[in-house]
């Protein structure tokens, strides 16, 4: 059995998927380059082979096909990327239809992954606990204006199509018209640029510009919940689910409101968040993940993120990623069938374990593979 | 810097949320709650009362608190997120506990404002006259408040008193002046995050100069003027302040504090009888790091946090 993989070869991630393979005994994976799809070549993927998306990460060339030309650290070109990249996406389908090749992430979930909007309404639809959203918004003032008018003060405004918490703004609107927006974006003469230190603005006129420069690629607003803290650090959970489990967790800590892990931000302690949460409320937490994950049956894979809300008794799902998995060191939660493997030898296993002509419903393997997978 | 967990400890007390039913949690196995096998009492804990965004008003859980706990031992109390002016109906939490000193006879120890970032900026956290809670609960012998936006204080009188502690992002003079003219003969200790003034810590030396003073503070044994934009100012008035002479912990910590305050320190009255100097989150040299552990050999002296003094933009460790 072969995988491909659709992905950037020599990156971290088409490397550590590949170990996997090799440590499961396998061939390495056939990788298609994101370069070559983008560019319009027919996507080689190989018959009977199993189809691995990943994503196009951080290759500057890539970056230049998707968003077009320009410095690859500045934000926003969010909706030019989605629609290149959906449209790649739907190549990349059609080449593994044609070749019989058994898909692992089903495109049109991984389409629905990348619109944040669109995300956040398929879980609600389906009764997971969600952070409230606004309707659209199209620029500071109507922001500010829905708002009000749903009786939030503090948000997170996500460019819709966004990643690694570029664009994200961490907004609040005090007493006396006070106003605070913190942001890994940095204001340049040239436009907004991903910064890996958080800024502050506290002038209407500097919050204007960034919320009026993010909005025409499109917006997703929610409810800024306030997170659970330990030993003086909010955090948030990144729980990759496997096949329908939750079997990886990392706990990303923060002195600031984002929690993504290059932004300065820590590891903490997987067992002293379920401590805080208790055994009960830890299964609830997991339980909360799957069913996040169940919205995206045709995945082999996704990464959610879990808010543990302060007060360690209600949670909410942030984000469902598609390409979550990127988490290196991590191996399976003790007492699951992933204990020791990382999160590429989990789905390798999981996808050895499929059975049946088609991968869709994915999650139906767990149910006859359980905590037996190899 | 910010705050950002709660409060899971009080004055010697570990920290229990009181679970509103409406929760969707049950209530049982709180201390004191009538399950059975409960051999807990309400007074082993320190309750911790609070809403969050879109849960029920501050005031009805506070209402399903005295209802619920036998408040008449609560010795501990934790006053959490109440909401905020610009939410439909926010409570004021001191009238609140004011109106219900009878049914919390046994009060000791008061937090009010365990609210963390993800809550609010600290300086955004809305307070009120504070000054009630003295006059409702004469036996209060630990009093913190954390929150300093319409803050008011007036002199108040206590014989039991013992610790009084204000964390802001910038503390009104009004509140310092008053806490220097209160008459607080069993205060051990006492600390004022004085922050910025952009956060309305608009206070001087001269206000804290009764403090400082000592004379009505015989019981004072550990000081902090801490997170001041005026670090290197207290430093200069700490060198030549009666009071010091009867700490065993003086805390100029949080703050801006440089060579030149530090200097000041250790030119002025010796320090040595300290027990404890926490200077952490500083802007001091190496080398003055260096003298102020040579020149206080017996002392414990925290220089943690040294931050970096390359932009000349000195900063308090919590502000907003």
């Amino acid at each position: 059995m072969t995988f491909a993989v659709v992905g950037t070869p020599g990156d971290r991630r088409t490397e550590m998927f590949a170990a996997a393979c090799r440590s499961a005994g396998l061939d390495e994976p056939i990788v298609v380059a994101w370069r070559d799809v983008l560019r319009g070549a027919a996507p080689a993927v190989a018959s009977g082979s199993l189809l691995r998306v990943d994503s196009p990460g951080e290759d500057a060339e890539v970056d230049a096909l998707l968003r077009g030309p320009g410095d690859p650290a500045r934000v926003g070109g969010g909706a030019r990327w989605y629609a290149s990249f959906t449209t790649a996406l739907g190549r990349v389908a059609a080449a593994a239809e044609q070749a019989g090749a058994r898909q692992l992430g089903d495109v049109d979930e991984i389409a629905v992954m990348c619109d944040k909007r669109r995300c956040h309404a398929r879980l609600r639809s389906a009764g997971v606990p969600v952070p409230e959203a606004l309707p659209p918004v199209y620029d500071y003032a109507d922001l500010r204006a829905r708002m009000t008018e749903a009786g939030l003060h503090q948000v997170f405004v996500k460019p819709a199509h966004g990643s690694s918490a570029s664009g994200v703004v961490a907004l609040r609107a005090g007493p006396a018209g006070r106003v605070k927006a913190v942001t890994s974006a940095a204001r340049t003469a040239a436009g907004l640029v991903n910064s890996l230190r958080l800024r502050t603005y506290e002038t209407e006129p500097e919050v204007a510009y960034l919320i009026d420069s993010l909005a025409p690629d499109g917006l997703h607003v929610e409810r800024w919940l306030p997170k659970a803290g330990l030993d003086g650090r909010v955090l948030d959970l990144r729980v990759v689910v496997v096949a329908g489990k939750p079997t990886h967790v990392v706990v990303r800590t923060s002195c600031s409101p984002m929690t993504n892990l290059h932004l300065g931000n820590t590891r903490g302690s997987v067992d002293a968040v379920r401590d805080a949460l208790g055994a009960a409320g830890w299964e609830r937490a997991l339980d909360v993940c799957a069913q996040a994950a169940g919205c995206f049956p045709g995945s082999l894979m996704v990464g959610v993120d879990l808010l543990v809300q302060a007060g360690w008794r209600r949670v909410a799902i942030g984000e469902v990623n598609a390409f979550g998995d990127l988490l290196p060191g991590i191996t399976g939660l003790p007492g699951t069938w992933a204990e020791g493997l990382d999160t590429y030898g989990a789905q390798v296993s999981a996808a050895l374990a499929l059975r049946g002509p088609r991968a869709a419903a994915h999650h139906a393997a767990p149910r006859t593979v359980g905590r037996d997978l190899p | 810097m910010t705050i950002n967990a709660h409060l899971t400890e009080f004055a010697g007390k570990p920290v229990v949320d009181f679970r509103h039913e409406q929760d969707g949690e049950p209530s049982d196995g709180q201390p004191g709650s009538s399950a059975p096998g409960s051999q807990t009492s309400a007074g082993d804990v320190a309750w911790r009362v609070a809403t969050w965004f879109d849960g029920p008003g501050f005031g009805e859980i506070f209402e399903a608190f005295l209802g619920t706990v036998a408040t008449a031992e609560v010795t501990h109390l934790v006053i959490g997120y109440w909401g905020a002016s610009y939410d439909q109906g926010t409570p004021d939490p001191v009238a609140l506990l004011t109106v219900a000193a009878g049914r919390l006879p046994a009060l000791r120890a008061l937090f009010l404002g365990d609210i963390v970032m993800e809550e609010a900026e600290i300086s955004w956290i809305e307070q009120s006259d504070v000054t009630r809670l003295f006059d409702a609960f004469p036996g209060l012998e630990h009093v913190e408040i954390r929150g300093s936006q319409a803050l008011e204080l007036r002199p108040v009188s206590s014989q039991v008193l013992r610790t009084l502690r204000f964390e802001s992002g910038g503390l009104p003079a009004e509140v310092v002046r008053a806490v220097g003219d209160s008459d607080l003969p069993a205060l051990e200790h006492l600390d004022l995050w004085l922050g910025t003034g952009s956060y309305g810590g608009d206070a001087t030396t001269d206000d804290l100069a009764v403090i400082l003073g000592g004379e009505r503070l015989p019981a004072l044994r550990r000081l902090g003027l801490e997170d001041a934009q005026i670090a290197d100012d207290i430093a200069t008035a700490v060198a030549g302040a009666p009071v010091v002479a009867r700490l065993e912990s003086l805390s100029l910590a949080l703050g801006t504090l440089t060579d030149r305050g530090a200097e000041t320190l250790l030119t002025g009255q010796p320090l040595t009888h300290l027990r404890r100097l926490d200077l952490h989150h500083h802007f001091l040299s190496d080398a003055m790091m260096a003298r102020v552990r040579a020149a206080l050999p017996g002392v414990e002296v925290d220089l943690g946090e040294q931050e970096p003094l390359d932009d000349d933009w000195l900063y308090v460790a919590i502000s907003e």
